[in-house]
């Protein structure tokens, strides 16, 4: 990476000038915290004692017996305090933000999984936090903005242009952008300006790591393929990273959605709807149409469900160090009851694009073969969007009787 | 010298400080947006400043923000706004018109392209996402008489204040405050600020966010060239239609006289 946080031709800062200060103060304070062997250690120290990590690393046999093809693995992010990998990322950032001396963290949540780190993180760190969401995912994920509150975080809702992730993300940087004194913006995703990218890529990357160290007891050797579901990219990069210039080959798995017209789904590679754009910050593959205006998204999973990507992920496209594909909505649904019958793991629909990549391709491979799929998160965040794709009808009618009761009180 | 720089010096001549209005192409559609300009040029606007809009505004306010969604709506494109703007420019000789948008809108249409096709009817183009580092973006425009007008904001590091001066033509966009357009400013705050930066260039200087009544405009007499008008107008639109905004142009426009 260059000073300027250019990855190829991707990433940069693209900021408004009044945030340009606050950006550079992180940026020095970042780089002063990774060369300080203490912060390092306090924050090992916070992802062991209170993430619980190392998460495992879980043989799939009955999966993987199945398919009759490749041996399937899963690194458990879903076991992380929170119930997703984003926890890794709040830990350095809060963190560091204490270290700046800041009093207040601001974020931009899509499925609720950062916004509820955030706001865990926030109250063992004793800071202040807003949540910016957008309507339409509030909607979506209630559940998530319910423990944000109550961990005592305040959830403004985002009715602008989508109301969805990139209209959370506009809103928290407008927040920024008068707030920057005593606040710090926590990004959740390795998206947005320097050092952004490469501080939450870094701060996830513990995932990789773990799975290097874990892989040859577990496999017996390192893996041929990691999967990994990609919205922002964060739990992408943070398993990717430590497996550049190895023989593994890595692949990103976008929402699919629920077809390839525009707004049908969130692929931000193999389609001619995306190209080269900067927005929000930085340069990246954006989903946009011919006059440079980003285009609205679509998936079953509002962690996917974003315009933009990593511009570390669109780099290794770009040099062929990553293969990106897609899975649609119904193949999702039905890994994620794949997984939960044969293997009782209960995985976030995010995740469940890693696995249904997997176990698409895991039969075409010999028995030899051995797959790590990142598991950034459990499901039962999202209890409600799968009842309703599995038409549960006692479901409903739990909820009918539920309200009646709650009325009647 | 810029044609725009050349204009603003000459007015300054006989005027205390002049008036920059800003306008949304599309909203709340493209004909009333056309309708706004033609009736701001008509009524004396020095400079009239057009948004394009871009669906990711991050240094805009609610105001502007809500007004670029709703224009968006009416799918305007960058080339068709461009002709409009220049079969309007064309009738009002003794007004200038700049150009404002984000980056994206402007990278995706081409600086060249643009260079082609803005000029002479545009004299001025404003990117809030484009940081001063990355000028060789708008090195295209210069050819095209068209100045890119840089943002400087108070508190801004010496060293990078002296880049952003040395690249200015035209006008430098002076950021009144932290925080995005709209909003309330404390005027007095402002000019010390106004009045350094006055010592270190002879590049006009305009003020904007947070200009909304006719005594913020006394108070930046004798600081600054140009007082910038956004979200009052818009919100003066959206109160009661074109009527509102007019009487609310006329009483900012007189303290410009």
């Amino acid at each position: 990476m260059s000073d300027e946080g250019r990855f190829g031709q991707y990433g940069g800062s693209f900021i408004p000038e009044i945030l340009f200060n606050s950006q550079q103060d992180l940026l020095s304070a970042y780089r002063e915290a990774m060369a300080d062997p203490e912060f390092k250690a306090e924050m090992l120290a916070q992802m062991q004692q209170y993430s619980g990590r190392p998460t495992p690393l879980t043989p799939c046999p009955n999966l993987s017996q199945q398919l009759g093809g490749a041996q399937i693995y899963l690194k458990r992010e879903d076991l992380n305090h929170s119930g997703a990998h984003k926890m890794n990322n709040v830990i350095g950032q809060g963190l560091l933000a204490k270290r700046m001396g800041k009093k207040r963290v601001i974020a931009e949540t899509g499925a609720g999984q950062h916004g509820v780190a955030s706001a865990l993180v926030s109250a063992r760190l004793g800071l202040e936090c807003t949540v910016y969401m957008g309507a339409h995912d509030i909607e979506r994920q209630y559940p998530n903005v319910f423990w944000m509150k109550q961990l005592g975080a305040t959830v403004v809702p985002v009715t602008t242009g989508a109301a969805t992730l990139k209209d959370a993300l506009d809103e928290a940087m407008r927040d920024w952008s008068s707030s920057f004194n005593d606040t710090h913006y926590l990004i959740g995703t390795s998206c947005g300006c320097a050092p952004y990218p490469e501080m939450v890529a870094g701060f996830q990357s513990i995932i990789g790591e773990e799975v290097l160290s874990q892989a040859p007891e577990v496999l017996g050797r390192q893996p041929d393929k990691i999967y990994a579901c990609v919205g922002g990219g964060s739990n992408a990069c943070g398993i990717f990273l430590p497996y550049k210039g190895t023989t593994t080959e890595l692949v990103g798995v976008e929402a699919g959605g629920i077809g390839d017209g525009v707004g049908e789904h969130a692929m931000r590679f193999n389609t001619d709807q995306a190209r080269f754009g900067i927005a929000q910050g930085y340069a990246t593959e954006f989903l946009q149409d011919e006059q440079g205006q980003l285009l609205p998204t679509q998936s079953i999973s509002a962690g996917l469900d974003y315009v933009g990507v990593s511009p570390i992920l669109a780099d290794m496209v770009k040099r062929n160090e990553l293969r990106m594909t897609a899975a649609r909505d119904e193949a999702v649904l039905d890994a994620f009851k794949r997984l939960a019958t044969t293997e009782g793991i209960i995985a976030a629909l995010e995740s469940s694009h890693a696995v249904a990549a997997a176990i698409a391709e895991a039969p075409k491979l010999s028995r030899d073969e051995k797959l790590v799929v990142n598991l950034s998160g459990r499901g039962d965040k999202d209890l409600f969007n799968i009842a309703s794709a599995l038409k549960d009808a006692p479901f409903n009618d739990f909820l009918a009787d539920y309200l009646a009761r709650e009325k009647q009180a | 010298m810029s044609t725009l720089q050349t204009y603003i010096k000459t007015q300054r001549e006989s005027r205390p400080i002049l008036l920059m209005t800003h306008v949304i192409y599309g909203y709340p559609t493209i004909k009333d947006s056309l309708e706004i300009m033609e009736t701001l040029l008509r009524e004396g606007t020095d400079i009239l400043e057009v948004q394009f809009p871009f669906s990711d505004p991050v240094a805009d306010g609610p105001t502007i923000t809500n007004a670029c969604h709703v224009a968006l709506e009416n799918a305007p494109t960058l080339r068709q706004c461009l002709a409009d703007i220049n079969a309007l420019a064309t009738r009002y000789p003794d007004s200038k018109v700049v150009l404002m948008s984000y980056l994206n809108p402007m990278l995706q249409f081409g600086f060249e392209a643009l260079a082609d096709t803005a000029a002479p009817a545009i004299s001025g183009l404003i990117i809030p996402d484009l940081p001063i580092e990355q000028a060789s973006f708008v090195e295209p425009l210069k050819a095209a008489d068209i100045a890119p007008i840089w943002l400087t904001i108070p508190q801004m590091d010496s060293a990078r204040l002296a880049q952003t001066l040395s690249a200015a033509s035209g006008m430098l966009y002076c950021v009144s405050r932290s925080g995005v357009t709209g909003g309330a400013t404390a005027f007095d705050a402002v000019t010390d600020n106004l009045d350094t930066l006055k010592q270190q260039t002879s590049v006009p200087l305009g003020v904007g966010f947070g200009i909304s009544k006719p005594e913020h405009i006394t108070a930046l007499i004798g600081h600054a060239d140009i007082a910038i008008v956004g979200s009052a107008l818009l919100n003066a639109y959206n109160e009661a239609g074109l009527t509102q905004l007019v009487t609310r142009f006329k009483s900012l426009q007189t303290a410009t006289r």
